[in-house]
């Protein structure tokens, strides 16, 4: 914001105003809907309830609403339903399919949320930003069922922000009726010529570019030029291989059996192996990348109050294990993990066996850029 | 733009501009188009000579860095590809969709609006679950394949799905009627005494075709092909659906900006206000063409 200080304030001011009029009505429409869909019954005065003053909040009348703004097909309506049922407040869930949409939402300031779920490089962004609340955790006792490994995390050192949601990683799916179980070791194994066509990966610049450097040895947060140019020739090779990039259900293509390899999100690994156990999980002997997705609440949220409800309530772990069942991914949740069934936990892809190689996303700012400019270069070319 | 002309012209009959009544009916399209036209893209005109903000968003500021990267080749290319693209949809559309909109504009009176209501149903149902449909047929287990496999037209599944072809097929298929409506308003109004006087004048089918009725129903050709043409330019949901995200078109690039890892809104809006203006340009050139 410094640098624009040296151009005429009144102007600036002005197409600040405009723009937050603008967003602010846009948002105000696209808000609406959700609002009405969800609330048939007494609409006009729980409105104004919620957009009152933390004052209020003060006060101690137990707050009427909760603004969740989370993943798509994340949160189970069986929870989001018990959580209404036993406190009394009305859950708005609202949904994004990136961090970077989140974020989008969340600086607009359209909309004030009182829990977000960022990935942990996002976490990293929003703390360093102070956009977020810390957490009281006196009013979230079950934070005691956190496993150690979970907690004091780079994005969250000192565990002030965050409650984790789920982990999980980013691993290579073989359909073994095409392809020997065997076969597919690492990233190496799956981007041969032999494969071409037969690949679907996340559509993700990010991801893939970290893939490229895990073969060179280049650890997953180092993305400097010199890196970026040493996995250039790598990606040149690997991306006419591919058949389909998604990142929102990869599964499908291999459900669909369009393509017999893949590289997915863990979760969706693990709802293609419940589906059919042909479908094998292999961590990538390379690394992997682990994401952590966790509940925070947002500086400006209007009552943190019921989001620590919430933390608190989906740490229980009969209600996480609810979230499992859903969303087979990595369950933070100790307390939970002892409730999970037997097949749950033999589930490779949300409980991978032996101690792989697992690195976390740092927050590496505008050095985005020139990851999604080379992405999309070489998928131009291919 | 019609319509506003419209509204002004109405108390125009005994006034030329439009008095106190006149601006009243005007205002919730002015209102309208003030908010939702004229608002947005002058944000992002100021977007567009902004810097990144970190966690998205905008730092106001004047830099041209954002069109200077609109000018490399990374996105040149796109751009190219995706006018290609959209000209080729434009033009199997127009190729298809003029006979339909012409037989539909001279069927008989009784016929007419169930024909027309048959062009609209699709409009029913969501467009992404229509793409998505898409999927269902022409996977390589899909209805497509399962149907030539059975009748042992071929012997292999063919591959049609996340194919350049099959986002062609998309577009085609999601904006065929955008140009069969408005072909058919300037098909319904042919004079056919003017077709009857050409073929009486010794003109074949071809030349009273070229000569007369293409002429005659230009207004819905060149409506048509700017209703096609320009958002199949921007639309990216077929090519990540039906295309499997490879093929990129200016569309995706832009979305990328705002909800992929880069978070570079300023780049974003430089994209579209240099497609804006292209549009302008273009629209500005067919709107001349027309006088002429």
């Amino acid at each position: 914001m410094k640098r624009s200080k040296s151009y005429s304030v009144v102007w600036q001011r002005g197409v600040v105003l405009a723009v937050v009029a603008a967003v602010a009505l846009l948002g105000a429409c696209s808000k609406s809907p959700s609002t009405e869909e969800k609330k048939p019954d007494a609409a006009a005065p729980a409105a104004p309830a919620a957009a009152a003053p933390a004052a209020k909040a003060e006060a101690k009348p137990l707050p009427k609403e909760l603004n969740l703004f989370a993943w798509s097909e994340y949160v189970p309506q069986t929870v989001i339903d018990g959580f209404q049922k036993e406190t009394g407040i009305k859950v708005n869930y609202e949904t994004y399919a990136s961090n970077e949409e989140m974020l989008a939402k969340l600086v607009s300031g359209a909309t004030r949320y009182d829990l977000i779920q960022p990935s942990e490089y996002t976490i990293e962004a929003l703390v360093n930003e102070k956009q977020l609340h810390e957490i009281d955790w006196s009013k979230v006792p079950n934070a005691k069922n956190i496993a150690p490994e979970y907690r004091g995390m780079p994005h969250d050192p000192q565990n002030k922000y965050t409650v984790p949601w789920m982990a999980g990683t980013v691993g290579i799916v073989v359909n073994t009726e095409k392809i020997p179980a065997g076969a597919i070791k690492g990233y190496g194994d799956v981007f041969q010529d032999k494969y071409k066509g037969r690949i679907v990966v996340l559509d993700d610049p990010r991801e893939i570019v970290t893939w490229a450097m895990a073969t060179k040895g280049i650890p997953a947060n180092d993305v400097t030029p010199e890196n970026l140019e040493k996995v250039k020739p790598v990606l040149e090779k690997w991306l006419p291989l591919v058949k389909v990039y998604d990142s929102d259900s990869p599964k499908t293509a291999l459900l669909n059996g369009d393509v017999d390899l893949g590289i997915v999100w863990s979760g969706e690994a693990a709802l293609l192996y419940n589906e059919d156990k042909k479908f094998a999980y292999v961590l990538p002997a390379e690394g992997a990348h682990q994401f952590i997705d966790s509940l925070a609440i947002p500086a400006n949220a209007p009552s943190p109050e019921a989001a620590m409800l919430f933390m608190n309530y989906i740490l229980r772990p009969e209600v996480s294990k609810l979230i499992s069942a859903d969303f087979p991914y990595t369950n933070p949740n100790l307390a939970a993990r002892k409730e999970l069934s037997p097949e749950e936990l033999a589930n490779p892809a949300s409980y991978p066996p032996g101690n792989p190689k697992l690195e976390t996303f740092r927050d590496i700012g505008d050095r985005a850029v020139p990851i999604d400019k080379m992405v999309t270069d070489l998928k131009a070319g291919s | 733009m019609r319509t506003g002309n419209t509204s002004v012209a109405a108390p125009s009959g005994y006034q030329r501009s439009p008095g106190l009544a006149g601006w009243l009916l005007l205002s919730p399209l002015l209102v309208w188009v003030a908010l939702f036209v004229v608002a947005p893209t002058a944000i992002m005109l100021v977007y567009s000579f902004g810097r990144r903000g970190t966690l998205g968003g905008v730092v106001l500021d004047f830099t041209l860095d954002n069109y200077a990267a609109v000018l490399d080749p990374t996105y040149l290319k796109i751009v190219v590809r995706s006018i290609l693209y959209s000209g080729l949809t434009t033009i199997l559309c127009l190729l298809m969709g003029y006979p339909v909109a012409y037989y539909i504009g001279r069927a008989d009176a009784r016929w007419r609006n169930l024909l027309l209501m048959m062009v609209m149903i699709p409009f029913w149902t969501s467009f992404l679950i229509r793409t998505y449909a898409w999927v269902t047929i022409l996977k390589n287990e899909g209805l497509l394949n399962g149907l030539l496999l059975q009748w042992q037209l071929i012997t292999q599944p063919f591959e049609m799905l996340y194919t350049p072809g099959a986002v062609i097929l998309g577009l085609v298929y999601t904006f065929l009627p955008f140009m069969i409506l408005p072909i058919y308003t300037s098909v319904e109004k042919l004079d056919n005494a003017l077709i009857e006087a050409a073929f009486d004048l010794g003109a074949g089918p071809v030349r009273a075709f070229s000569r007369v009725i293409v002429p005659m129903t230009s207004p819905g050709i060149t409506a048509g092909i700017l209703l096609v043409f320009i958002p199949a330019l921007g639309l990216y949901a077929v090519n990540d659906v039906l295309g499997g995200g490879k093929v990129d078109m200016i569309g995706n690039i832009i979305e990328n900006q705002f909800k992929g890892n880069a978070r570079n809104w300023p780049f974003g809006s430089a994209l579209g206000i240099t497609l804006l203006v292209a549009f302008g340009i273009a629209f500005w050139f067919t709107g001349r063409r027309q006088q002429e």
